[in-house]
């Protein structure tokens, strides 16, 4: 098998433009100048507006939660549910995860303990918790992955039996569900994100979800929005506004909801198809949901069977303008200033570890079409074939590239 | 409009409002639509939302030049800027940092994010600002940062704050929310001190729904502030420097503050003319003074602020509460002072006599986009009438109070 014709070793690119991870939904032109027409009418740009009511009350039906309260972005609700929670010294969390789960506990002076994954699911492994639960831990944050969940319920009773409190990270699951019932509806409290990769976009944003009236309270308090409800006593607040800018985008995007989850499911399910033909490539699905969003087209590269490993794999792709990319990578406990305050986790986290040097993320979302994922599935089945000739000419072309 | 010709009119005690729409002390300048919209098609078209996207760099470059600055580093909000510049500049190890408690109303909750201890100091009677004469007696082995706050008319005292922070070796930071506009000794303000710090936010001058920005000639600052509101990241995986978050601002906040940049010039003259009216309309009425602005320095005009006189017939609280109920929407100046709420997080005991006087005599009359100079007429003469009838008002007040 020839190597001619990868975009790596000077062929064209298989297309035009680059394609990348992000979900990227956004509403039509027509209805963007509708809706911000609208604001400019009203002249009511931010402080808990007109959209950001409407927002919250749709949510809150959509989710069937008692209290969706919008925030900036979910790193900042995160900092600020850490606070209001009343959270004292450490969090259990998974290592495999975005940065903002372990940067929110920084800011909120809380220190993290790094809990491994479960290698199949890649969600946080239940089994070590316990391990790990000592008197300064308050509280478990649970990340739910790739569209999945990380078992809310069997976390629920290890928290409960534990006397530790329970909240989720779930910027990968708006609109996921777990036996009927939407994530958001766990633990005291869970967290969206609203950011454009996500399947609900507000261009940045995020929103947390209780059914905890007295946490609500304190939470819009926190927040520092006029009219959102009578103040209550909070340690500290923030400016966690969402804009009447971000709450209309968000209102469009959640209006949208159904059809681009069935545009992930249907292009989710063209590379599941085809993936299942490539040796060495495992698709990771949604683990633990009765409906997913099908928001993150995540595989697993097991260099052996398929040929390249994920490094190979990535800079083949991306000269293709196929932008995929290592994700997460790599493990919290690696990263700044964890890796040096906390190096207790180095060498515990094995999971987590081989999962950074074997996970890579490939586009799904507004900007695929089931032809785009077609092409990229053909790319990684001849990337197979002609592994071996790609070693080679790829050690060449770094050495090339290195001198 | 309602006009009132005797005190049972007034909303007070029951009468009609005499608008019916509120008149706030909020900028809310509304930009031009077709200008906001030209912007918004530049990032729609290129299907990037946020994450540094072009209007950011456009505008992060339009607002360096604007300050006469190298660097300009724009965030989600004023609030994030500073929680995020603070500990960025504080000396390491030291755990205070000097403010005004005569300011903005989260100033020490951002202090204690950052876990610093607020050391308030006290302000000058003639600029309602901090000095290095009222900073001095503040600072001690454990000063991390000096804070030189603007006040809304007029400047702190810039150069002997310059000074004070050069002979004691410790970082000067700028709050010049409140500045925008103006020019000192030549210079833009956003060039002093190691760096100052902007908002964005609906209700200051230059309206980006929300959103805050840093200007700094300090290249290492700007580079790793940069990095900081993107949760630390150089590149896709690197997590280069500690304590980041997600501060970065939105393409369309950003899309927003450019166009209201294309109107700045024609706003600053609304501003001067409503400056003007009042200037012109609170003459004659005694027991109100007006703070006047030094014209010299080019200011944005954007808000009033009036001193209620011990010759005034009702008090700063009574007054206030007469122009809220015809949707007047007056307010307090700075009222409680920061050292007088409760805080929950350690600081520094301290008495501020001037601050506690000063505290009780000042009101932000209604001003910005929403108000013409016909309301300005109205609501002047409005506090002509109560002048003209307090001591009817103030028997009748009384009254209620009984009740």
């Amino acid at each position: 098998m020839s190597t001619t014709d990868f975009a790596l070793f000077g062929a064209a690119p298989a297309f035009a433009e680059p394609l990348s991870v992000g979900q990227l939904y956004f509403p039509s032109w027509e209805r963007y100048q509708e809706a911000f027409r609208g604001i400019f009418e009203r002249q009511y740009y931010t402080e808990y507006g007109p959209l950001n009511q409407q927002l919250e009350q749709k949510l809150q039906q959509f989710l069937g939660v008692k209290h969706a309260i919008c925030v900036t972005n979910e790193t900042i609700a995160m900092m600020m549910l850490a606070d209001a929670m009343g959270l004292t010294g450490k969090v259990i969390l998974p290592a495999f995860a975005f940065i903002a789960s372990a940067q929110s506990l920084s800011w909120a002076g809380l220190e993290p303990v790094f809990c491994d994954v479960d290698p199949d699911t890649h969600q946080i492994a239940l089994d070590q918790i316990a391990a790990l639960i000592d008197k300064d831990v308050s509280a478990i944050m649970g990340v739910h992955l790739w569209g999945g969940a990380c078992a809310p319920k069997a976390l629920a009773e290890l928290a409960k039996s534990h006397g530790v409190q329970l909240y989720f990270d779930a910027a990968h699951a708006f609109g996921c569900a777990v036996d009927g019932v939407c994530i958001g509806n766990f633990g005291r409290a869970e967290v969206f994100s609203f950011h454009e990769s996500n399947i609900l976009n507000a261009t940045e944003g995020g929103c947390i979800c209780t059914n905890d009236d007295e946490l609500a309270a304190r939470l819009r308090t926190m927040r520092s929005s006029a009219g959102a409800g009578k103040p209550v006593e909070v340690t500290k607040t923030v400016n966690g506004r969402m804009s009447e800018a971000q709450c209309a985008i968000a209102l469009m995007s959640l209006e949208d909801f159904p059809s681009n989850q069935k545009n992930n499911e249907t292009l989710y399910r063209i590379y599941e198809a085809q993936l299942a033909t490539i040796p060495g490539l495992r698709l990771v699905k949604p683990s633990g949901v009765s409906f997913s969003n099908y928001q993150y087209l995540v595989c697993q590269v097991d260099e052996r069977a398929y040929g390249l490993s994920q490094d190979m794999l990535i800079a083949l792709l991306k000269a293709e303008y196929v932008n995929a990319r290592r994700y997460f990578y790599p493990g919290l406990h690696r990263t700044i200033p964890y890796a040096q305050e906390l190096p207790q986790y180095l060498e515990r986290l094995h999971n987590t570890d081989s999962l950074s040097a074997l996970c890579i993320q490939l586009p799904i979302g507004a900007l695929v079409s089931a032809q785009s994922v077609e092409r990229i599935c053909e790319i990684l089945i001849r990337a197979h074939h002609a592994a071996t000739a790609i070693h080679s000419r790829y050690a060449e072309f770094s050495l090339v590239n290195a001198g | 409009m309602v006009k009132k010709s005797n005190i049972a009119e007034l909303a007070i005690f029951g009468g009609e409002r005499m608008f019916s729409t509120p008149k706030p002390t909020s900028n809310l300048v509304r930009p031009d639509f077709d200008k906001f919209l030209g912007y918004s098609k530049i990032f729609f078209e290129r299907h990037q939302y946020t994450n540094d996207g072009v209007l950011v760099k456009q505008l992060e470059q339009r607002l360096a030049a604007f300050h006469q600055t190298e660097f300009c580093v724009t965030f989600c909000s004023g609030f994030w800027a500073l929680a995020l510049t603070i500990p960025a500049l504080a000396r390491p190890g030291k755990n205070e940092i000097v403010m005004p408690s005569f300011t903005y109303r989260r100033m020490a909750d951002i202090a204690a994010w950052t876990r610093l201890k607020p050391h308030f100091c006290d302000v000058e009677e003639d600029t309602l600002a901090n000095s290095a004469a009222t900073v001095r007696p503040c600072i001690n082995a454990n000063t991390a940062l000096i804070m030189g706050v603007h006040p809304i008319v007029n400047f702190c005292d810039i150069d002997g704050l310059v000074d004070l922070a050069k002979e004691k070796n410790i970082p000067l930071l700028f709050d010049s929310v409140e500045s925008v506009y103006e020019s000192y000794a030549g210079r833009k303000i956003g060039c002093f001190g190691a760096a100052e710090i902007f908002s964005l936010g609906a209700s200051k001058l230059v309206n980006g729904f929300e959103g805050g920005y840093l200007t700094t000639n300090d290249a290492q600052l700007a580079e790793r502030l940069a990095l900081m509101r993107d949760f630390g990241f150089r590149g896709q995986d690197n997590i280069v420097v500690p304590g980041g978050l997600n501060a970065r601002l939105n393409e369309t906040h950003a899309a927003m503050a450019l166009a209201s940049m294309d109107d700045l010039e024609d706003q600053v003259a609304r501003n001067r003319e409503r400056y003007l009216a009042y200037k012109r309309l609170l003459a004659p009425l005694k027991g109100i003074r007006l703070l006047e602005f030094d014209e010299s320095h080019r200011p944005g005009y954007k808000n009033i602020v009036i001193e209620i006189l011990d010759d005034w017939p009702l008090s700063r609280a009574d007054t206030v509460s007469i122009l809220n109920a015809e949707m007047i929407l007056a307010r307090a100046y700075y009222t409680p002072p920061l050292h007088r709420k409760r805080m929950a997080y350690p600081h520094v005991p301290v008495e501020l006599p001037v601050t506690d006087r000063l505290a009780e005599r000042f009101v932000l009359p209604p001003c910005g986009h929403l108000v013409s100079n016909d309301d300005i007429g109205e609501i002047v003469g409005l506090m002509r009438f109560i002048s003209a009838n307090a001591a009817a008002i103030k028997a009748r007040l009384n009254q209620q109070g009984a009740q």
